[in-house]
């Protein structure tokens, strides 16, 4: 048998579930012998492979048409996608946008800051379309795992994906690395 | 005897006692059932729905907090029916508001948090939160944020209930309800008294205080139980400290008098006091400072006191000085100086009324009679439990000038010359308490004996006064005609010291103090004191209890507790004292309750 196939990408998050993710350390090493990481926004290779991979994780939460894009094309080629971290599973720090409504904060962020000179609200048609509400990502495409925390930690990921590899599905997480924050 | 109810818990049979909650019972019998709004301390409302259990098949869903036990009941308190109602329950709860843990200064002691992970709620199947809500920082020491509110209500009931301020109400209905502060208007601007009982209740993140928000989790701090040494009632409190530093003061909850109840005064001042500390013993040499050890300073001091002769000393201390210190002090004068003047800087109560109530008869009177006292400046847990004793029906009257912080409250309001037609409607309760404190005349006090059955509840105006008077110290100003003035200051500085050569250059003046002050300028030698929190001893309050101070930082530089420094005194005065806490408080508390 071949090595179980996990892509991973990032949504409106900040890199840190990703960043919790290399701490597994030098478990990656024994991780590795088991499972490929195929795309990841750490590796040269971005995108999931078409011919689709078991494991997809996805960070951050779906907060412009482009996260959009980037979940469903992740869930059309993944068995079995995990949500982590607190933005990807309830919308987390990005989502208090909208507390002011995403016109609002624009027009703050990019016309009104303090240091802003000329400013402009980015409109390239390459960008996504920031959407009027933030929400998790099960909100656009069905999850199977949420690892919420802020971010999740290594302990977590680590838990989770060795429970895949030795073909078992945790529900939630355990008490000691379920955590919001 | 309370008669048994037999319940069945979970297939357990239970025997509760009548009249108990379904909530009161499982707890009793071991069984955890989750809560949030519920709060031991006040009553039962089921506002949050996440102690439902199941009756029957055929019933709704009830809350353990107010479901009271009846004969043969049977309940389920973890069913699958249940369980999925709690989870409902909690889903709604965190999906209505900001409840985001990362950025919450509450998260790890946040009780809706442990429920979200006792449940496992890994995301939430209702809409995102929008809907913004304010938040209100204009009061001083804690601040809301309406976003992280659950509506439990904890907060309204312990301002009503516990502390009798009805501040905090509710506005609007259903998702939109806030709570609200008198009629809307800031905290800050309402009639809020800043005692910060309902920071202490609340559940999550809504109530926070400034000043220990993000210093630190329970788990990372330690927790000293003590007395608060700001005023005579001498509430229990646990001081909450991390590393050295106290983060924050709670009421303890089973503490006499206050039973959790603390005042701005207790609470949070002493955590904002930034007067310079005395951190050395230091002497003046040459017209000028000399910081010096222990040693040579006691040695100072012992050295310049030896000859006086045994009528021209005088001893000061203000009422907040231990039991053992003021103990110590009197000794320490007394064994050398037999006709050494024993001042107190402070009144003391002229009178003592018996037969003595004590604060927790207040709930059971029918009338109270406050004359000379104002708690509402002086003692505010008082003016609370006054106020709650109000509200179940007690009459208050009140003898003072109409500024008495209680007046508002008082269903009759007499003059001070008038105290003899207040005794006489006090005399027609069936269970009259009079409050009175150092402004009480003598007159008044002759009137107020008259009433009968009464009980009299003192309430001293400084926060050792009782122990100091019983152990001889007698309210007045400096002594004029001595040699040599030792002061006992601690943490207070009783006005400013006379101008002019007196005190700075004929008298020999050691002044023991925790800040810098005038009077530490003008003194001959400063002995650096420790503060209320790194001191252990015992205070005596108004009632006479005799309670516990426990240190809960060590003392600032090479500040030394009060009675450290007056024992170490005595031995270089060559007088034999205990050295031992214990030895001392226990002759301390003989002499005290003695008198």
């Amino acid at each position: 048998m071949g090595k179980i196939k996990i892509a991973t990408d990032w949504l409106a998050g900040c890199a840190g579930c990703h960043m919790s993710l290399l701490d597994i350390d030098e478990r990656i090493v024994k991780l590795l012998e088991a499972v490929e990481f195929t795309s990841s926004p750490v590796t040269d290779l971005k995108h999931p492979p078409e011919e689709g991979v078991t494991v997809g994780i996805l960070e951050g939460a779906i907060s412009n048409t482009h996260n959009i894009e980037v979940a469903r094309q992740m869930r059309e080629r993944c068995q079995f996608l995990i949500a982590i971290g607190d933005c990807a599973t309830f919308g987390g720090i990005v989502a208090t946008r909208n507390l002011v409504g995403t016109q609002a904060a624009l027009q703050r962020a990019y016309l009104e800051s303090e240091t802003t000179v000329d400013g402009c609200i980015p409109d390239s048609p390459e960008l996504g379309v920031p959407l009027e509400t933030v929400t998790g990502v099960d909100k656009v495409v069905h999850v199977d795992l949420f690892i919420p925390g802020c971010p999740p930690s290594a302990d977590a990921l680590f838990y989770a994906l060795s429970e895949l590899l030795a073909g078992r599905v945790p529900v939630v997480l355990p008490p000691e690395l379920f955590r919001y924050d | 005897m309370t008669k048994r109810v037999n319940i069945t818990i979970n297939g357990q049979p239970v025997q509760a006692r009548a009249g108990q909650t379904v909530l009161e019972a499982a707890t009793e019998a071991g069984i955890q059932i989750p809560t949030l709004c519920h709060h031991p301390a006040l009553e039962p409302i089921g506002a949050c729905r996440i102690c439902l259990i199941e009756i029957s098949k055929f019933q709704p869903l009830h809350p353990a907090c107010t479901y009271r036990v009846t004969e043969g009941l049977t309940v389920e308190t973890h069913s699958p029916r249940v369980e999925k109602a709690r989870r409902f329950v909690l889903e709604l709860l965190f999906s209505e508001r900001n409840h985001y843990c990362m950025y919450c200064p509450m998260s790890g002691d946040c009780e809706l948090q442990d429920l979200g992970y006792m449940y496992g709620l890994d995301h939430w199947i209702y809409p995102t939160y929008t809907r913004p809500f304010p938040v209100d920082a204009s009061r001083e020491y804690f601040m809301m944020d309406h976003n992280r509110c659950v509506l439990c209500r904890r907060c309204v009931r312990a301002c009503s209930e516990l502390v009798a301020n009805h501040t905090l109400g509710m506005r609007e209905r259903g998702a939109k309800t806030m709570i609200t502060a008198d009629l809307d208007v800031p905290f800050g601007e309402s009639s809020c008294v800043s005692c910060g009982t309902c920071l202490q209740v609340c559940p999550t993140g809504a109530l926070v205080d400034k000043r220990s928000a993000f210093m630190g989790r329970n788990v990372q701090t330690q927790r000293t139980v003590t007395t608060c040494s700001q005023c005579s009632l001498g509430c229990g409190m646990e001081v909450v400290v991390r590393g050295s530093h106290i983060l924050r003061l709670e009421g303890a909850w089973d503490a006499a008098p206050n039973g959790g109840l603390l005042c701005q005064k207790g609470r949070f001042d002493p955590l904002y006091d930034s007067r310079a500390r005395l951190t050395r013993p230091r002497i003046r040499r040459n017209g000028g400072w000399e910081e010096v050890d222990w040693q040579t300073a006691l040695a100072t001091v012992a050295g310049r006191l030896a000859n006086i002769a045994p009528d021209r000393l005088g001893v000061v201390t203000t009422g907040a000085a231990t039991n053992e210190a003021l103990y110590l002090l009197a000794k320490l004068a007394q064994d050398r100086w037999p006709a050494a003047h024993l001042g107190l800087w402070q009144q003391a109560l002229p009178v003592r009324l018996q037969p003595q109530g004590m604060l927790t008869d207040l709930p059971v009177a029918d009338l109270i009679l406050l004359v000379g006292a104002d708690p509402v400046a002086d003692q505010p847990v008082a003016s609370f439990l006054i106020k709650r004793a109000v509200d179940r029906g007690a009459r208050l009257v009140i003898v003072d000038d109409p500024q008495n912080g209680l007046a508002p409250f008082a269903h009759q309001h007499f003059g001070r010359t008038q105290v003899g037609e207040a005794a006489q409607i006090a005399a027609r309760a069936d269970r009259p308490v009079v409050v009175y404190g150092a402004e009480l005349t003598p007159e008044a006090a002759e009137a107020l004996i008259g009433i009968n059955g009464a009980s009299f509840i003192p309430l001293e105006p400084g926060v050792n006064t009782r122990a100091a008077a019983a152990l001889g110290f007698k309210p007045a100003s400096l002594p004029t005609n001595v040699e040599a003035l030792l002061l006992l200051l601690g943490e207070e500085t009783p006005g400013a010291p006379p101008t002019g050569s007196r005190t700075a250059n004929e008298v020999f003046t050691v002044v023991q103090a925790s800040y810098v002050s005038p009077w530490t300028e003008q003194a001959d030698v400063v002995l650096p004191m420790a503060t209320w929190a790194e001191r252990s001893g015992h205070l005596t309050n108004t009632e006479g209890r005799i309670q516990t101070v426990n240190a809960a930082i060590p003392p600032t530089g090479e500040a030394r507790p009060d009675w450290q420094i007056l024992s170490a005194l005595a031995e270089h005065l060559g007088q034999k004292v205990p050295s031992s806490l214990e030895e001392l408080s226990e002759l301390a508390q003989s002499q005290i309750t003695r008198s």
